[in-house]
C-alpha cells in the first residue's frame, strides 16, 4: 500500500499547482476556442464549435506566423545551444580567472526581456546604433543599414538577440551535467590510451546526453513560446516578416479582442508543440 | 504610498478617531506619466486635505506602448477588480462602452460650476457617439509638424502650408545622410498617416477610403519613401523614439509628433527647429488630437467621491500643476492663459491646430487599427510587398466590411 | 609551453565568449553614466565625453526602484524555495520510484510550459481575484514556481537518475528511512543539479514581467515593471532605464558566483563514491 502511494504522495504538490494555475486556465481557453469571443461583448459568446479552427486554416497569416514559428526556434535553439555548449566546455577547463568568467557569461541571461530588447533595438538603430557606428568605423559597412527595418535582416537580429539571452542557460545547465560525470571515467580513458577527442565522444557525450536532451527539449518549448523580445523590437515587423505564432495569438486575442481566434491560435501552437514531444517521448523509450 | 496606507489605517484605528466615527470612502484610481520621477502625491496630499473623507489610492501602471495599461484594464474589469476612475484614451472609448463598463458622468458635469473654464471644442470631442458624457478632459496635445527652420531657409524654402509645400520641401531637404520627413512607420505612427492621407483626399467613411483621391494621396504617401526616398530607410520599423532622435541628430528635416518633445527638442537644436500646423491637403487638414481623460468605471461604488477626485484634476491651477506632470497642456482655459511650460512658438503652433484637430472614428475596430493593422499594412507597403492601393483596400476591409 | 596552449585553447576563446556576454551590458553601462544630450549626437561617440552617476543616484532617490528590488528579491527567493519544495519530491518519484503512467505524467508536466502564457493570463487573472490573492507576493511566487515547475522537475529528474541505484541500496541496508536517504544521501550528490535548478528558478522569476504586471502591482511591484515605466508614451528615460538594466543583472550575477562552489562539489562528491 505504502509503496503504491508514496509516488503520489510526493506527486500531490506539484500536481496540485498544476491542476490550479495552468489546468484550469487551459481548460478555460480551450473552451473559448469553440465560442466567437470578443473581450468587449461579454453578454455574446455564441458557440461555434470548430469555426474558429476552420478559419485559421485558410488565414495566411496563420501559415505565415507558422514558418516565422520554425525558424524562430530552429535557429535560436541551435545557435544558443552550439554557443552555450561551447561554453560550457571551456569553462570547465582549468585557468586562472574561471570563477570570473563563469558569472560574467551568465550576465545576459539575468537581464529582464525589456532591457535587452530595448539595448539591441537601440545598439541595432539605423542613425545613432553601436553596430552601424563600428561597422562603419571598421570598413565592414559602406552605407549604415537598417537592421530592424527590413525583413530578413530583422528576423536576425531578434534571432541574435534571443542568442545572446539564452546561450548562458545552456552554458549553466550543462556545465552542471559536466561536473557530474564521475573524474574516474575520464582517467579509465586516459589508461585506455583515448585522446581528447576520444574521451569526448566515449565519455562526455554519452554521459551528458540526458542533460542535453532535457535542456533542448525544454528550451525549444520555451523559446516556442517566447514573444516579448520580438514584441519589444519589432512587435513582428516589419510587415509581418518576423510574427511567430504566439505573438499573432496575443495580438489577435489582446489587441484585436478577439480571444475566440487568439485562444484557436494558442491551441494549435500547443498542439504542434505536443506532437514535438510526443515523438521526443517515443524516441527516448526506443 | 504604502506607508502612507498604513498610517491612515492605524489612525482610523485609534480611540480619538473613533470619537469622531466618519466614514472614510477610499477610492482607487490608475494614471500613467511618462516621467518616472513625477508623482501626483502633491495632488492627492492637497486633495485629502479638502475632502478629509476620501483617500486616493494612486497606481502607476506601465504605459507599455499603451497595451500593458489597456490589457491590464480590461482583465481587471472582466474579474470585476476595477478601478474605480482611471485615465483613458478615445481609442478604448467605444469597447469600453460596450462592455458597459464606464460610469456616465452627465448629471456630474451638469451642475460643475467649472465646467465653463474648458473650451466647447474640447466638450465636443469628448462627447460620446451614444450622446452620453464618460470621458472628462484631463489634458491634451494636438499634433504638429517639426521643422529645421534654418534647412529650409537655407534652401530658400517656406514652412509648408499646403500638401503641395510639404512633398516639395521633403524631396528638396533630402540629401546625403539626411531625409526629409522621419516617417514613424512602426506602432503609432497612423497618426502620421492620418496628417498626410486622411487630411489629403481620404475620408473615413464608407468607400472614402478607395476612392480616387484618397488612392492618389496614398500613392503619394508611399511613393515619397519608394521613390523618392525622403524618409529614413529605417522609417519601416521606427516609433516615436527613433523619429525624436532623427529629428535632435539633425539627421531629418520635417516630423509629426506634439509638444510633449518641444522642451527636448529646444535642448538640442534650439533655435533651428520651430513647428507649423501640419500641411492642410484637399480635404482641410487632419492634425491628430491627442487626448487624455479621466473615467469613472461602471463597477465603482463610490461614484460621487471618484468624481470629486477627476473633477478636481481638471481644475484651473490643479490642471495646471497635473499638466506639468503629464507633460502634456492644460484643458482649462484660465490655466492656458499664462502656460509657460514650453516655449511660446510651440505653443502656438498647437493652439493654431485645433481648428483641424480630428480623431479617428469612435468605433470598435479603431483599438485594433492602430495597434496591429495599420503598422503591419503600412510596412508591407513600405517594403513594397503590397500595393499602396492594397493597402487602403484593407483598412476599407477593416472598418466598412 | 602548455601555457601558452592553454591561452591559444581556452582563455582566448573563453575571451571571446565573455565579450559577446558582456558587450551590449558594457554599452548600457556607458549609456547609463553619460550625458543624456549626447545619446543623440551623430557620429555616435564610442567614449562618453564625462562620465557622471547622476542617473543612478536619481534612479535609487527619486523612484521606487529601491522598493522594486526588495519585491523582486522576495519573490525570486520565494519561487525559488516553492519552486524547489514542489519539484524535489516529484523528481524523487519520477527517478527513483516505478508506477503507473510515469513516463506520461512526466511528460505531461511539459504541457504547463506549451500554452502562450499570455493567453492563459485572464483566467488566472480571474482565479486569483476570487481566492482574494491579487496583489500579493503569494500570487507572483505561486505562478513562477508552477510555471518554471517543467524544467525544474525534468533536470532534478535527469540529475538524480544518474546517480548509481546502487548507493541508495546501501544506505537502505544501512537501516535508513527513505527521508534519511534523500537528505543524506541524494542531496549532497545532486547539490549540482540543485543548484543549477535554483539558479534557474531565481532567474526566471527575476525576469518574468507578465504575471508581474496583471497579477500585482500596486503592494507588490517588481524591478521588470518598473523597467517598463521609464518607457513612457512619448519618452523613452534611457537614463534611468540603462542605469536600472546595469543594476538589475547584479543579484543574479552575485548569486551565481556564490552558488558556483556548489557548482563544482559535484566533483568531489562524485569522487567519493563512483
Amino acid at each position: 500500500m505504502n509503496r503504491l502511494s508514496l509516488p503520489w504522495l510526493l506527486l500531490a504538490p506539484a500536481l496540485l499547482a498544476t491542476a490550479i494555475l495552468v489546468l484550469l486556465p487551459v481548460g478555460e481557453t480551450m473552451w473559448l476556442s469553440l465560442h466567437d469571443v470578443i473581450l468587449y461583448r461579454p453578454r455574446s459568446r455564441p458557440f461555434v464549435g470548430l469555426a474558429n479552427y476552420a478559419w485559421l486554416l485558410t488565414d495566411t497569416d496563420f501559415w505565415e506566423s507558422l514558418g516565422h514559428s520554425a525558424v524562430w526556434v530552429i535557429a535560436s535553439v541551435g545557435l544558443q545551444f552550439a554557443l552555450g555548449f561551447t561554453a560550457a566546455l571551456l569553462l570547465n577547463r582549468a585557468f586562472p580567472w574561471r570563477g570570473l568568467a563563469r558569472g560574467l557569461v551568465i550576465i545576459p541571461w539575468a537581464l529582464p526581456s525589456v532591457i535587452i530588447g530595448m539595448m539591441w533595438s537601440w545598439m541595432l538603430d539605423f542613425n545613432l546604433g553601436l553596430f552601424n557606428a563600428l561597422g562603419m568605423r571598421l570598413g565592414l559597412l559602406d552605407a549604415p543599414i537598417a537592421w530592424l527595418a527590413q525583413p530578413g535582416t530583422a528576423m536576425a537580429a531578434v534571432i541574435l538577440a534571443v542568442v545572446w539571452q539564452g546561450f548562458p542557460f545552456f552554458a549553466v545547465t550543462l556545465l552542471a551535467g559536466l561536473q557530474a560525470i564521475p573524474k574516474e571515467q575520464y582517467e579509465a580513458a586516459a589508461i585506455d590510451g583515448a585522446g581528447t577527442v576520444s574521451s569526448f565522444r566515449h565519455v562526455t557525450l554519452p554521459g551528458l546526453a540526458p542533460v542535453i536532451a532535457t535542456a533542448l527539449l525544454l528550451r525549444m518549448i520555451w523559446v516556442a513560446n517566447s514573444l516579448d523580445l520580438i514584441l519589444v523590437m519589432t512587435g513582428g515587423g516589419p510587415g509581418t516578416a518576423t510574427q511567430t505564432l504566439p505573438l499573432y495569438a496575443f495580438l489577435k486575442a489582446w489587441s484585436g479582442a478577439d480571444f475566440g481566434h487568439g485562444s484557436a491560435l494558442a491551441v494549435v501552437l500547443a498542439l504542434l508543440l505536443l506532437g514535438v514531444v510526443i515523438t521526443y517521448a517515443a524516441r527516448a523509450e526506443r | 504610498m504604502k506607508r502612507r496606507h498604513l498610517l491612515a489605517t492605524a489612525l482610523a484605528a485609534a480611540p480619538l478617531a473613533l470619537a469622531h466615527a466618519q466614514k472614510k470612502t477610499t477610492i482607487r484610481w490608475w494614471y500613467h506619466f511618462d516621467d518616472p520621477q513625477a508623482t501626483p502625491q502633491a495632488l492627492v496630499t492637497a486633495f485629502e486635505a479638502a475632502n478629509p473623507d476620501i483617500t486616493v489610492q494612486a497606481e502607476n501602471i506601465p504605459w507599455g506602448g499603451g497595451a500593458d495599461y489597456d490589457n491590464r484594464l480590461y482583465a481587471a474589469i472582466i474579474a470585476g477588480n476595477a478601478p474605480d476612475t482611471a485615465m483613458v484614451k478615445f481609442n478604448n472609448q467605444p469597447r469600453l462602452i460596450e462592455m458597459e463598463a464606464l460610469a456616465p458622468i452627465d448629471n456630474f458635469v451638469d451642475s460643475w460650476a467649472a465646467r465653463t473654464d474648458i473650451s466647447d471644442d474640447l466638450w465636443k470631442l469628448h462627447r460620446a457617439p451614444d450622446g452620453h458624457r464618460y470621458y472628462l478632459p484631463v489634458q491634451y496635445v494636438v499634433l504638429y509638424l517639426y521643422c529645421r527652420q534654418d534647412w529650409f531657409a537655407k534652401a530658400g524654402l517656406k514652412l509648408p502650408v499646403t500638401m503641395d509645400d510639404f512633398t516639395a520641401a521633403a524631396v528638396a531637404l533630402t540629401g546625403a545622410d539626411r531625409w526629409g520627413f522621419g516617417l514613424r512607420g512602426g506602432a503609432g505612427g497612423h497618426d502620421h498617416w492620418a496628417s498626410l492621407v486622411l487630411g489629403n483626399g481620404a475620408t473615413l467613411t464608407k468607400g472614402g477610403l478607395t476612392s480616387p483621391a484618397a488612392l492618389a494621396a496614398n500613392r503619394a504617401f508611399i511613393g515619397l519613401f519608394t521613390d523618392k526616398k525622403a524618409y529614413p530607410p529605417s522609417a519601416p520599423n521606427d516609433g516615436f523614439v527613433q523619429t525624436i532622435n532623427n529629428m535632435k541628430a539633425g539627421r531629418t528635416a520635417m516630423t509629426i509628433h506634439h509638444i510633449g518633445s518641444a522642451n527636448d527638442m529646444q535642448a538640442a537644436l534650439g533655435d533651428a527647429i520651430t513647428a507649423v500646423p501640419v500641411p492642410r491637403g484637399s480635404t482641410g487638414g487632419w492634425a491628430t488630437f491627442g487626448d487624455g481623460s479621466s473615467a469613472i468605471l461602471a463597477q465603482s461604488k463610490n461614484r460621487e467621491a471618484a468624481w470629486k477626485w477627476i473633477s478636481f484634476l481638471s481644475t484651473g491651477a490643479n490642471n495646471v500643476a497635473f499638466n506639468k506632470l503629464s507633460g502634456q497642456v492644460t484643458v482649462t482655459t484660465s490655466g492656458g492663459r499664462d502656460w509657460a511650460m514650453q516655449p511660446k512658438r510651440f505653443l502656438d503652433a498647437t493652439t493654431a491646430s485645433l481648428p483641424m484637430a480630428k480623431i479617428l472614428p469612435p468605433s470598435a475596430q479603431t483599438a485594433d487599427f492602430t495597434r496591429t493593422v495599420w503598422p503591419q499594412t503600412t510596412q508591407k507597403a513600405l517594403l513594397g510587398q503590397v500595393t499602396p492601393d492594397a493597402m487602403m483596400a484593407g483598412f476599407e476591409k477593416l472598418y466598412f466590411g | 609551453m602548455k601555457t601558452v596552449r592553454r591561452i591559444l585553447g581556452t582563455d582566448l576563446p573563453v575571451a571571446l565568449i565573455v565579450l559577446f556576454a558582456l558587450l551590449p551590458w558594457v554599452w548600457m553601462l556607458l549609456t547609463s553614466v553619460r550625458p543624456e544630450a549626447e545619446l543623440t549626437q551623430s557620429p555616435l561617440r564610442l567614449v562618453p565625453n564625462t562620465i557622471s552617476l547622476a542617473n543612478h543616484i536619481a534612479l535609487l532617490e527619486r523612484t521606487s526602484f529601491a522598493e522594486n528590488l526588495r519585491d523582486s528579491l522576495v519573490v525570486a527567493v520565494g519561487a525559488v524555495a516553492l519552486g524547489l519544495l514542489l519539484a524535489m519530491p516529484a523528481a524523487y518519484a519520477f527517478a527513483r520510484l516505478k508506477f503507473r503512467g510515469q513516463r506520461w505524467l512526466k511528460t505531461g508536466f511539459l504541457m504547463i510550459n506549451m500554452f502562450p502564457v499570455v493567453l492563459l493570463i485572464l483566467p488566472i487573472f480571474v482565479l486569483l481575484r476570487e481566492l482574494g490573492l491579487l496583489d500579493t507576493y503569494f500570487a507572483l511566487i505561486a505562478g513562477h514556481a508552477t510555471f518554471t515547475m517543467p524544467f525544474a522537475i525534468w533536470l532534478l529528474t535527469a540529475y538524480v537518475a544518474a546517480i548509481p541505484a546502487e548507493l541508495d541500496e546501501a544506505a537502505m541496508i544501512d537501516g535508513a528511512t527513505r527521508v534519511q536517504l534523500f537528505v543524506k544521501v541524494l542531496l549532497p550528490l545532486v547539490l549540482p543539479g540543485v543548484v543549477a535548478v535554483g539558479i534557474y528558478l531565481f532567474i526566471a522569476s527575476w525576469n518574468e514581467y507578465l504575471f508581474a504586471l496583471m497579477l500585482a502591482g500596486r503592494n507588490v511591484r517588481t524591478v521588470t515593471v518598473a523597467l517598463q515605466i521609464f518607457i513612457g508614451e512619448n519618452e523613452i528615460h534611457w537614463g534611468l532605464l540603462t542605469a536600472a538594466g546595469s543594476l538589475v543583472a547584479l543579484p543574479a550575477v552575485a548569486l551565481f558566483l556564490f552558488a558556483q562552489r556548489h557548482l563544482a562539489a559535484g566533483l568531489t562528491g562524485g569522487a567519493v563514491k563512483g
